[in-house]
């Protein structure tokens, strides 16, 4: 059975790191692989967002079979498929005396933590405040990956080729050419990726991968929340460990090789809720005494250790959590009441979401944070927010045109999207939708500053009839001469708010022209022009 | 020191050291000089100068415009490395004709294969993503299906060069264009609301890097600096389909007029002076066509060429 385990497990991780290789535009216009399969068979996610927006996507439902799963044969998800899981598994030493390794393993009542996690969690979720993405495994693993780990890699493998491709000795480019074009078509993004926060969400990873050194799987025993919510339906799970006390010479090699600290080491203390059945138990036994076997559940057994004390903390705690976030005078904080109360009129300019992203409140209600629409962003432009959605939205996409823009022709973030934050969009309405708008800064834009031609920005508008055009109008140079020079002007009709504009200004530290959120198709209230959205803001 | 702890000190110091200097090293340091148009062997002419086919398929057009011209082989002499320089800066199809008609860009490279070029390059700098220009455009498969390269550009292949006038002293020029025997460039006729038009003396834009976004600010000195820089050996206008607004991006078929008509000459200048009779467009009026005729890259007297105008 191990075998057959680390088998399983190395195939999904493989799968893993597949289906991100091709979180990438590819040469199609539809993504050919379903590369956020993950998250459809992650119950938590599917759950949080039911109890947050009382709706999931139908392609979440496939997680009741991972439900299904654990009722009968408890954590075999967290042992045989989760790629977080594999890779806290491999990283995760076994180092020092038998008697330490056997000490590390033994049950630690912190590992309720993960529980007091989940109903935390799910509480905010029922209050209306989806913040699972903190936590969720593959969102945490999405995101390290593509803001963190895939941007390093790409920068070494070109760090290695660039300067040894530009010296152009022929000789040297015919051998290595060839490899790095290899790489750049199946490993690497076709440009080398930058983030915001790509250092700060690779140190929690890294931190998160470092702490296996304390525990074996430390993240799975005291953090995951996933891993809880599996432990709980575990209860009446059909494995069941047996231990032979005949045989059973208390050896406790058991224990030394045990991935979930679950004391296998006899029936009655084995801890079904901790056992991630991966068979290193039986098969480490030299004595063959410990047999997984198919049987009701013991009422005796030992499962979740969760006090009442904590599930009470934790309802205080979530609802605390969620006033705080709900006194935040911007408007992003979406109430609980309804769209009536929303309190202030305050919208970050900066916060231009991805085209097809819901209205904010329903948008907060299922993004997870997970990357996904940032990885495939054909020109980079989406980052995970510091503070301009509020702390609630920390983490979520949001575009910054001077890194990238939003391509004209291009509906990959929608497509990617595991829960529907993001609506997939048809090329056709990905045209009329606007998720800003441009405005030119006349003080430092050259044609009205300087008096000189430039026009950048109408040349590359990419709409069919340019939201960008110009006035020929004379003007006073700043040498005082008279000069006829040609004005950008923006058509706010025609205006998207792709940002292609500010991303091409030649005044590369501060545009001329840059898009702010106002007139974002999908908010009622941030909007300008009363003839465009046709009033009823409340 | 063990062992373990020493490769692990050793390999921390290295990419302590070793890494910042690594990235981006290429496109900066000293210019190097580099005359491509001076390397280049002459063309001797036998046919007209310029030809002028219209009414047919892309295909067509191009084969019998070169052919009155004296044929490919007049231009490109065997074991020859051709670069040829479309437009393809667009994410757009072709119908939409902001991007050269891939027949025309296939067949001209079928038609350098033939006159025994040992290697054929098409390349183009875009401005919206590369891999959407590319595969959008059509040129992609259209070049892959008749065997020529068509790589996408890194930074590692532009090198500062001496561009040695007036307003542009250096410039990140794509290597290979430094390289290659002969340029054959092909633009497709648009609108440009700078620089009136966009045919084929600004196409050579798309041979650089840098802040290209800058050039704007002169637009017709640079360009006609530029071509002066690349000295095309053919410029071959694809007017197969011609933008008429909104250009060069276009996107609305509005603003496309069919012209079925494909221009060979060897004279860049004189190229977009007759293509600028499309747009009804006086050449005289184009700033950077006079600055290209008083550098003495061209002339804007095409008729003096011997025109070939053909009619299939």
């Amino acid at each position: 059975m191990r075998t057959a385990r680390r088998i399983s497990q190395s195939l999904f991780f493989i799968l893993f790191l597949f289906l991100l290789v091709m979180t990438e535009y590819k040469g199609t216009d539809e993504i050919k692989y379903p590369v956020e399969i993950f998250f459809y068979f992650d119950p938590l996610v599917a759950v949080s967002a039911f109890l947050a927006a009382h709706r999931v996507p139908k392609e979440l439902l496939w997680s009741l079979v991972v439900v299904g799963l654990s009722v009968l044969s408890g954590r075999f998800f967290c042992s045989w498929v989760c790629p977080m899981g594999t890779l806290n598994h491999v990283l995760s030493h076994s180092r020092g005396k038998a008697a330490e390794q056997i000490k590390g393993n033994r049950y630690d009542t912190r590992q309720s933590w993960k529980y007091v996690m989940v109903v935390f969690f799910l509480l905010l979720s029922v209050l209306g405040l989806q913040l699972v993405g903190f936590l969720d495994p593959f969102s945490v693993l999405i995101r390290s990956f593509a803001l963190a780990v895939n941007p390093v890699l790409n920068w070494l493998v070109r760090a290695l080729f660039y300067p040894l491709l530009g010296l152009g000795w022929p000789w040297l480019t015919a051998v290595i050419e060839p490899v790095f074009s290899f790489l750049r078509q199946a490993v690497l993004s076709f440009e080398q990726p930058y983030f915001y926060q790509g250092l700060f969400i690779g140190s929690i990873f890294l931190a998160i991968v470092l702490l296996n050194r304390f525990r074996r799987r430390f993240w799975c025993r005291f953090l995951c929340p996933l891993g809880a919510l599996l432990g709980l339906l575990s209860r009446f799970s059909l494995l069941r460990l047996v231990v032979d006390k005949e045989t059973c010479t208390g050896c406790l090699s058991c224990i030394k090789n045990c991935e979930g600290a679950c004391e296998p080491q006899s029936t009655e203390s084995w801890i079904r809720s901790e056992c991630l059945p991966c068979w290193n138990c039986v098969e480490s036994c030299p004595h063959g005494s410990i047999k997984i076997k198919l049987a009701l559940p013991g009422l005796t057994d030992r499962s979740v250790d969760l006090g009442r004390r904590h599930v009470i903390s934790s309802v205080g705690a979530a609802i605390g959590a969620v006033a705080l976030l709900r006194i935040d005078p911007r408007k992003v904080a979406p109430s609980l009441v309804s769209g009536e109360m929303r309190g202030s009129k305050k919208f970050n300019p900066l916060l231009i979401r991805p085209p097809g992203a819901l209205a904010e409140k329903e948008f907060l209600e299922r993004c997870v944070k997970c990357g996904e629409c940032m990885k495939v962003c054909i020109k980079n432009a989406i980052h995970p927010a510091l503070m301009e959605a509020g702390l609630e939205g920390f983490w979520t996409p949001y575009l910054k045109m001077q890194l990238g823009y939003c391509e004209y022709n291009c509906t990959l973030c929608g497509q990617v999207c595991p829960t529907g934050a993001l609506e997939k969009l048809t090329l056709e309405k990905k045209h009329e939708t606007k998720i800003g708008l441009a405005f030119f800064d006349k003080n430092r834009c050259i044609p009205y500053a300087l008096g000189r031609n430039c026009i950048v920005c109408e040349e590359v508008c990419p709409t069919p009839k340019k939201a960008i055009w110009f006035e020929e109008k004379e003007v006073t140079d700043p040498q005082g001469n008279l000069v006829l020079v040609k004005q950008p002007r923006i058509d706010p009709y025609l205006c998207i708010g792709c940002g292609m504009c500010e991303y091409v200004c030649p005044l590369v530290d501060k545009p001329g022209v840059y898009c702010t959120s106002i007139g974002e198709s999908r908010s009622p209230d941030n909007q300008l022009l009363l003839d465009i959205y046709g009033g009823g803001a409340t | 020191m063990d062992r373990k702890k020493f490769l692990k000190v050793l390999s921390a110091g290295c990419l302590a050291v070793g890494l910042p200097g690594c990235g981006g090293s290429s496109g900066g340091g000293k210019a190097v000089q580099a005359m491509p148009k001076t390397q280049r062997s002459k063309v001797r002419l036998e046919g007209a100068r310029m030809a002028v086919v219209t009414g047919g398929e892309p295909e067509a057009l191009t084969r019998r415009a070169i052919d009155e011209l004296g044929g490919m082989g007049l231009f490109v002499s065997r074991g020859d490395k051709v670069l040829i320089k479309p437009n393809i800066g667009w994410d757009r199809v072709p119908a939409q004709a902001a991007t050269t008609n891939p027949e025309v860009v296939a067949t001209l490279v079928v038609m350098c294969q033939e006159a025994g070029a040992a290697e054929v390059l098409v390349i183009d700098n875009t401005i919206s993503d590369a891999r959407r220009c590319y595969t959008r455009s059509g040129i992609k498969a259209a070049v892959e299906a008749v065997g020529a390269q068509i790589p996408y550009l890194e930074d590692y292949n532009f090198s500062k060069v001496n561009i040695g006038g007036e307003l542009i002293k250096e410039w990140p020029v794509y290597r290979e264009a430094l390289e290659v025997d002969k340029i054959i460039n092909v633009p497709i006729a648009k609108v440009h609301s700078l620089s009136r038009l966009t045919i084929g003396m600004k196409n050579f834009y798309g041979l650089l890097g840098g802040r290209r976004n800058q050039l704007h600010q002169d637009v017709h000195l640079s360009i006609a600096e530029m071509t002066a820089f690349f000295a095309p050996t053919l410029t071959v206008v694809d007017a197969v389909r011609i933008l008429t607004g909104n250009g060069p991006s276009g996107g609305s078929l509005s603003d496309v007029k069919k012209l079925d008509t494909v221009i060979a000459t060897t004279d860049p200048v004189a190229a977009d002076a007759r293509a600028a009779q499309f747009f009804g467009i006086d050449p005289q009026e184009v700033r950077y066509l006079t600055l290209g005729s008083e550098m003495g890259i061209g002339t804007l007297d095409f008729s003096s060429l011997g025109v070939k105008e053909v009619t299939l």
